[in-house]
């Protein structure tokens, strides 16, 4: 473990880590670009220069190792001056065009250029032009003249996703990024160059242009799109979620995450939820709020119970919701309402099993083991088939569903719905609108639910990981928590000072609502 | 009860004095405007119009580009720098790669506007400027937001002003 002294401070690092490493740990600042935890080293960008006792020039400290008694700055003139003549370097061929570019505000050019940089320029060339709005693929956008040619997306494609697609082209100051004809960046990693990319460069095609990033807040969470269980940050304003992107969590995604959790902002946003309770049946919906839904649905719930028996009812749950929720609806169901008609939905069971090799599941469901692990520890062990014999043998007078919360991992709503809807009642507890569920001819009580944003808890990913999170925002105020809703159906009271209020979209002003009324 | 309002004395309820001094002023004003009429310091207004100097801060203006299409990157600089928040843009994609970045709406909440001038200074292109028109009159509130059709091609502006920025030039100049 040899020990070196940064900026006068006293680290003590792993033998074989880099000085850049050692200043990470120290969490000192350090400039650099082509330098990623998660990617090999390049050594191209000759910004991360330090200053080394007993060495007559400066070195690059993402490729130097630390050695015993290693006296390291970064703050003495020399350094800062180079630095500041490696940005001007940089800055030759790059537009500056930083107000239509969307990099703007999480750039490093942008920062490291006003903490070093010279506010002059002394080229006096003409700057060379390069292409722009180059399609690479479906999902990432180039424009290769604010590149500065890290090589970061080009090493991730050949280190991490081991795709290939990326190159650099050409020589000297026309050097390019890009991809070989007929083969696209295509992959289920694509965005994560995006990512990476510590300029505006590479962009992503789903986010480009719409919003800035500056007006979005950040929160925590854990991906719900399959059961690996990412961290993740999302991004959000008061009109709803904007985009995820991956966060470091060495033991379960490293620096990366798949295409397909980035969509999973999307079913979260106000277009795609139920927004307040609803009864009825086809044509014939009431609406009403998401307390009173619940509430009616309770009721009617322990009527039928008490009038025909538990095994009246039946309970089927997805695996897309919190292992603390499972809990309460569990006790409910098997402890109060005394049935042991409880059925995991599977959707996709003979995809379970399978797995790109880097991070994406079969398995579309976050937490499918915190509801095995819940359904063996309340006793239930029932099969998908028996509920259909009863649902076609009309044995069932209600059915409570705990439906999926991201519905584009299930292909086969609409029979499954028409299916459930064999019984007389339907309690529906859902965060998303569904055309197929208007249709229903059963009486049916539709519950609003909370996304996985809005909520706290933790999900159990494929590996037996317990992953808590916290709620980050809150995008449909009426929505309940499966717990809540629970509390609601048993026929108890909630502490409704205590939920959190919505953000309830842009602020309305008085003065402009009221227009035109004068 | 006594009340606490002390009652004027009888010299102060004598108002007849106080009356004809109102009426001898009155009366040497209107002698004086209507024999030298050019020191009048008030405007017959609707006729007579204030001319004000160059750095008024009127009403907003769009610029636009030589071939008459908006100015505007929808870099949201404005939006970001107004301290009343009445600037709302929407950005798009253009088919032109030159442009690559534009408005497809362009609101100023005029009511909610208090004509800082701070979207002028924040425009990295001078693609807003605050113009000389100051009489916006209105028959009702629902007039007041103004959207692109209304801020860079209204009727007082002739076709549109002419940006001094021109993305066209700087590549050009190598820039």
């Amino acid at each position: 473990m040899p020990k070196c002294k940064i900026n006068g401070q006293e680290v003590e690092v792993a033998a074989g880590s880099t000085i850049i490493q050692a200043y990470k740990a120290a969490g000192i600042d350090i400039c650099h670009y082509c330098w990623h935890p998660g990617l090999s080293v390049a050594g191209v960008c000759r910004l991360c220069m330090v200053q080394i006792e007993g060495m007559p020039k400066l070195q690059i400290a993402c490729n130097t190792e630390v050695k015993e008694g290693m006296v390291i700055n970064n703050t003495s003139e020399v350094v800062k001056d180079t630095v500041k003549w490696g940005l001007d370097f940089h800055l030759i061929n790059h537009p500056l065009d930083c107000p239509i570019c969307d990099q703007a505000g999480e750039c490093g050019l942008q920062d490291q250029y006003m903490q070093f940089g010279k506010y002059d320029p002394e080229m006096a060339e003409a700057k060379v032009k390069k292409h722009k709005v180059v399609d690479l693929g479906p999902t990432v956008v180039l424009d290769a003249e604010r590149c500065i040619l890290c090589s970061r997306c080009v090493r991730f494609t050949e280190e991490v996703s081991k795709t290939n697609e990326l190159g650099i082209f050409n020589r000297g100051d026309r050097s390019e990024i890009g991809t070989v004809e007929g083969k696209p960046l295509d992959n289920n990693y694509s965005l994560n160059t995006v990512d990476i990319c510590p300029v505006g460069a590479l962009t992503s095609r789903d986010f480009r242009f719409r919003q800035r990033v500056w007006y979005l807040k950040e929160a925590d969470s854990v991906c719900p799109g399959c059961s690996t269980g990412c961290s993740v940050k999302v991004h959000y304003n008061e009109e709803g979620l904007w985009r995820v992107k991956p966060r470091e969590n060495k033991e379960v995604n490293g620096y990366w995450m798949c295409d397909t959790g980035r969509d999973t902002y999307k079913f979260v946003n106000l277009k795609a939820r139920l927004l307040s309770g609803r009864i009825g049946k086809r044509d014939q919906w009431q609406e009403i709020s998401a307390e009173d839904a619940t509430r009616s649905a309770g009721l009617k719930l322990r009527e039928t119970v008490q009038k025909h028996g538990p095994d009246s009812v039946a309970l089927v749950v997805t695996g897309q919701y919190t292992n603390e929720e499972y809990k309460d609806l569990l006790k409910f169901f098997t402890g109060e309402l005394k049935s042991k008609n409880v059925y995991h939905w599977l959707n996709n069971p003979e995809k379970m099993k399978d797995f790109d090799g880097l991070l994406f599941r079969g398995d579309r469901n976050p937490n499918t083991m915190g509801l095995s692990a819940a359904l063996a520890a309340h006793g239930v062990s029932s099969k998908w088939e028996t509920l259909q014999s009863q649902l076609s043998g009309r044995k069932l007078k209600m059915v409570v569903v705990a439906g999926p919360e991201n519905q584009a991992t299930f292909p086969d709503m609409k029979e499954k719905i028409q299916m459930l809807s064999q019984a007389d009642g339907l309690i529906w507890l859902t965060a998303g609108l569904n055309a197929d569920l208007n249709q229903v001819g059963s009486e049916t009580w539709q519950v609003p639910l909370k996304a996985y944003v809005e909520k706290a808890g933790s999900f159990t990913n494929f590996e037996g990981r317990v992953q808590p999170f916290k709620a980050g925002t809150t995008i449909v105020p009426q929505a309940l928590t499966l717990s809540e809703a629970v509390e609601l159906l048993a026929g108890r009271d909630l502490n409704w000072a205590l939920r959190p209020k919505g953000l309830g979209g842009p602020k309305t002003n008085y003065a402009v609502t009221q227009r035109g009324t004068l | 009860m006594s009340s606490l309002v002390k009652r004027p004395s009888g010299v102060a309820s004598w108002y007849l004095p106080g009356i004809l001094g109102g009426l001898v002023f009155t009366m040497k004003k209107m002698l004086t405007n209507l024999f030298n009429q050019k020191q009048m310091p008030t405007l017959n207004y609707p006729e007579q119009k204030y001319e004000y100097g160059p750095r008024f801060k009127g009403n907003h203006v769009l610029t636009v580009k030589k071939d008459g299409s908006i100015r505007c990157t929808a870099c949201m600089l404005c939006a970001t720098n107004c301290p009343a928040q009445c600037i709302k843009i929407t950005a798009a994609e253009s088919e032109d790669p030159s442009v690559e970045k534009y408005p497809i709406s362009y609101e100023i909440d005029v009511l909610r506007c208090v004509y800082c001038g701070f979207c002028e200074e924040a425009c990295p292109v001078d693609a807003i400027r605050m113009g000389p028109e100051w009489q916006t009159a209105a028959l009702n509130g629902s007039k007041f937001t103004y959207d692109i059709q209304q801020l860079a091609y209204r009727a007082q502006l002739k076709g549109g002003v002419v940006s001094v920025l021109d993305d066209q030039e700087r590549h050009k100049a190598g820039i």
